[in-house]
């Protein structure tokens, strides 16, 4: 086998890959039980659950130590930067709902990135569940705050003439039901599509290498040589694939809090 | 084909997040103090951009 071969095998490989990213049922079937993901999704959730009591537990005055400072960083970046920076005056009241989905979208997209772990949030079905909870969230404290038809008027904006009216009304609720799905696909693509990249180059480098382990001649070590490269963009690709992970989430929870905004906010 | 298809439909993404990063950073230029907010935007337009870019990733790999 030369290091040609790797070329041919490559297709394959990389179909394999991504039939291996769809839901298997782990215990059960797909109806009633465990996908791989709703597995790693329970794990990260307790691993969530033990890190917010340990942090309660050892909560001080005086915060000591980085594990106490870096949640606490984490949890006041939330209230600065997101509730009170986007949903203004009102922020103490939805800080909780936008904190909860904040660290729970980043404690998957976290556990994903260990390798041999799925993160929760690559299955399309748990970011779907997350953006209808926002969606019911944000239309529910709408109708709270201006009334059931009052929130359904508030759509179009005030000051616009009758006829046109009516047709930017049509617009913003074809954009309102836009907006969970879109919520739901971004969050789920980053995830597949980084999983995909990274997996594809982690099988390009072995394939690439799997000559110069099985046989070594002077050939397959210059065939090898390509697998260096691969690691090494695999190497920058996971990096980048750590900040999505931070960045994915603080993305639906600005976005989850500029809809609350939007929601709540007089005269649109 | 499907791969060609995701080259050609990529362009606009990346148009696009080039056009965000230029705005941003000729804001920064003009208004150093504007920094963290408009990093804070440029994000968020990119994150946008960037999702059309994943969906057509995604949609070629799942068909």
């Amino acid at each position: 086998m030369t290091f040609l071969d790797a070329f041919s095998r490559l297709p394959e490989a990389i179909n394999e890959l991504v039939s291996e990213f769809s839901s298997a049922p782990v215990v059960g079937d797909l109806n009633a039980g465990l996908t791989q993901y709703s597995f790693w999704l329970l794990v990260s959730a307790l691993l969530l659950a033990i890190i917010v009591f340990a942090f309660v537990r050892k909560q001080a005055l005086v915060p000591k130590g980085v594990f106490v400072n870096g949640v606490e960083y984490l949890v006041e970046y939330v209230e600065n930067d997101v509730a009170k920076g986007v949903v203004g005056t009102d922020w103490r009241r939805h800080f909780p709902f936008l904190a909860t989905i904040f660290f729970f979208i980043l404690i998957n997209n976290f556990v994903g990135l260990v390798p041999g772990m799925k993160p929760g949030t690559g299955a399309i079905g748990c970011t779907a569940a997350l953006a209808l909870v926002t969606f019911i969230y944000f239309v529910y404290f709408g109708c709270k705050k201006h009334g059931v038809i009052g929130y359904i008027k508030s759509l179009a904006p005030a000051g616009v003439m009758f006829p046109m009216n009516v047709f930017v009304w049509v617009i913003e609720v074809f954009s309102l039901l836009l907006r969970p799905i879109t919520l739901a696909i971004r969050l789920f693509c980053n995830m597949f599509a980084g999983h995909i990249v990274m997996g594809s180059f982690s099988i390009m480098a072995a394939l690439f290498a799997q000559p110069l382990l099985e046989h070594v001649s002077a050939m397959n070590a210059l065939g090898a040589l390509p697998s260096v490269a691969w690691l090494a963009i695999l190497l920058i690709i996971y990096a980048v694939e750590l900040i999505v992970a931070f960045v994915q989430a603080y993305v639906f929870t600005v976005l989850a809090a500029v809809y609350i905004q939007i929601a709540e906010a007089e005269g649109h | 084909m499907g791969v060609i298809g995701y080259g050609l439909g990529v362009i606009g993404a990346g148009l696009a997040i080039g056009l965000a990063a230029f705005g941003a950073t000729s804001a920064m230029a003009r208004q150093p103090e504007i920094q963290g907010r408009a990093f804070t935007v440029f994000i968020l337009a990119s994150a946008f951009t960037e999702a059309l870019g994943l969906i057509g990733f995604v949609v070629t790999l799942i068909s």
